[in-house]
Formats: C-alpha cells, structure tokens, sequence
C-alpha cells in the first residue's frame, strides 16, 4: 500500500515476535519481499500508477547497490547500520510529513536526463476524478540515491521501498502515488537480487517461507485496492507515521535495547 | 499484441500465484509426513530442487516455490528488454539489458558463492 515490500514489519515480527534468528528471518522476509512486491506491481502496472520507464532507469542504481551491498555485507558492523539507517528514516519522515501539500506539484521542469529518456507521464486520480499529468526532474540525484537504497536493501533484507518512495516525491518531484506505486515496482527487482544470495547460502527456511508467501500473495491485493481510493494526504500522514515508529525502533535496536513489541 | 503494461501484470501475477500455489502443496506435502524435520538445503542446483519437486519432497517443493518466485522479476526485466526491442527504442533496450546482465551476475555468484 505504501510502496514498501513489507520487509521492514517482517523482520521485526519474525525477530521480535516469534524469536526467529536474525538469519533466518533476513532470509524469509526477503523472499516474502518478491511476492509482495510481484503481486501488488501486477496491479499497479495495469492500472497505469507505474511509471515504468522511470523504474526501469532507476534500476540501474538500484540493483549495483543490492550487489555492493551483499558484498559489503561482510565487512560492516551491522549495529552501525541500523542507527544510520533509522536517523535516515528520522529524516525522511520529518521532511515527508511537512511537504504533506505538495502533492500534485506544479510547473516542474524536466531535467535533460528525463527529457531524453521520456519520463513525463500521467495517472488517473481516483479520488478526485481527474488525470494528473507530471513531469520528473533530478534525475541523477535520484539515480545515485536509489544506489544507496539498493546497498541497503542488500545489507537488511528490506526493499529499499522506505527510501525510494520520499526521494522520488520529494527530490525528483513526482506525485506520491506513483512514487509509491514505482517503488514497488523497482523492490522486485532489488529483492529478488538479494533473496538469491540469501536463498544459496541456506538462510532461506521452507516452513518459515511458505506461509509467507501465501499470506502475501492475499495481503497484498486488498493494500492496493485501499490506495487506490485514499486522497494523497491521508497516503503521506499514513506513512510518515510508520517511518517515525520503525526508525525509533531501528535507533533502539542498534544501541543494544531489546525492543518489545 | 498487448501492450507493455497488461505483459507486466499478468506475468507478475502468474509468477507469484504459481509460487503461492507451489508453496501450499509443499505445505500440505509437509503435513501428510506428519510435520517431520525439514532440512535446510543450499545450492542443491536447479535440477536436483526441480527433481525433488517432482518426487512430492516438501521441502523440495517449496524451494521450486521460492526459485519461481526470484524468477518472476528477472522475467520481467527480460520481457521488457524484447518488448522495447521490438518498439526500436534502444535506448530502453540499453538501460534492461544492464539491469538483466546484473541480475544474471547476482545470480551467478549467489551460486558460486
């Protein structure tokens, strides 16, 4: 519904909840990341939120990061990783819920990047009848921050949904529900990277997966239906609540408190 | 011939609703063995999951269910490469075929790895 995969409410579920070992829970929630992601991009392509040039483009960066990060993997503390990532989140979500008025932006220039690639498009506005035609610009900055989503999407197992989604609104200036929409489409791709390194070095377990993927395949259809019918504000607020909790979370998690949920 | 949106879809949709419907049986193969021990097998190759797939091994199942799953993204990278080949946009074609030869080199050296 908000452009994530749902790796990020997975582990903490996994971990948390079930006391299933970080691995394993790494390992199944990446795979469960590729269907949610699948089956919900299924919908949104076909309704035309996605803008798949564009998340055919930002790819490039996001995969090589996906990459760079199972590489990396190795060699950082994963302690460090959560609290930067969580200030990350911290600061995504401020700036996400102050700009909550921009949603349609008007008189955006497209940069010469998205000008040559086509990335202009339009999206039906269901929740006020009309279509919403929007232009894409800092291209590159964007490109070189879904890099860095897609390290971290490698490093903890998640999409990199959290990132794209307000760097795409917020930098490149496109309407959230096709940020989000995008989003989704590009984790698939990002998760499926990860989840195969995962997969052979045998932190994927059956019985931890299977239900998972089921349940996903289900959940996800009735999250897009709801977006669908939300006004972009409620869209935003909705977010920006769930970056404040799971960051604090995060911070919490990598300066060593146990976290109860 | 359909358009690039509507391929999208129903071959996202048809990935994840064969991976759903795979992982299910390897469930209930699970339960018809009385909920036994389930190894946790890595790089058993392609072929040997397939083929113990094929034999009703749960676990065997489920990880045909996971690799159709990886599969389903990879494949829409590729359909699109032909589908924007097909169009002559070769800029497009370009941008796909870099994110299919990293997904193929992730690939690789997952199993190398």
């Amino acid at each position: 519904m908000f452009g994530l995969g749902g790796g990020i409410l997975i582990i903490p579920f996994l971990t948390l909840v079930e006391g299933v070992p970080v691995p394993l829970a790494v390992g199944a929630s990446i795979v469960s990341v590729v269907a949610t992601s699948s089956s919900s991009a299924a919908t949104y392509v076909r309704d035309r939120l996605t803008n798949i040039r564009l998340g055919m483009f930002l790819e490039i960066g996001a995969v090589a990061g996906a990459i760079t990060g199972a590489f990396v993997s190795v060699f950082l503390p994963a302690a460090a990783l959560f609290i930067l990532f969580g200030m990350l989140l911290l600061y995504a979500t401020t700036v996400m819920i102050r700009s909550r008025r921009l949603d349609f932006p008007s008189k955006v220039l497209p940069d010469r990047t998205a000008t040559l690639l086509g990335l202009s498009g339009q999206y039906e506005e269901h929740t006020k009848n009309t279509v919403v035609k929007y232009e894409v610009t800092r291209t590159p900055v964007t490109l070189f921050v879904a890099y860095f989503a897609g390290i971290v999407s490698g490093l903890l197992g998640v999409g990199g949904g959290i990132i794209y989604v307000p760097t795409m609104n917020l930098v490149s200036k496109i309407p959230v529900k096709v940020a989000s929409a995008t989003s989704n489409f590009m984790i698939g791709v990002t998760a499926a990277a990860s989840a195969s390194v995962y997969l052979f070095r045998g932190d994927v377990d059956p019985i931890l997966t299977a239900p998972l993927i089921i349940g996903v395949a289900g959940g996800a259809i009735l999250g897009t239906r709801i977006l669908k019918l939300t006004p972009p504000t409620r869209v935003k607020i909705a977010f920006g609540l769930l970056l404040a909790t799971i960051s604090i979370l995060m911070i919490l998690k990598g300066f060593n408190i146990p976290v109860v949920l | 011939m359909l358009d690039l949106n509507r391929l999208i879809s129903y071959s996202l949709r048809i990935g994840v609703l064969t991976s759903a419907l795979l992982s299910l049986v390897g469930l209930t193969a699970w339960a018809a063995t009385g909920y036994a021990n389930l190894s946790r097998a890595s790089g058993s190759g392609v072929s040997g999951t397939i083929a113990s797939a094929a034999s009703g091994n749960p676990a065997g199942l489920i990880y045909l269910a996971v690799a159709v799953l990886v599969a389903t993204p990879v494949f829409r990278v590729a359909l699109s490469t032909f589908y924007f080949a097909r169009d002559g946009d070769k800029r497009y074609v370009l941008i796909t075929v870099a994110v299919l030869s990293m997904l193929i080199f992730a690939l690789v050296s997952g199993v190398s790895g």
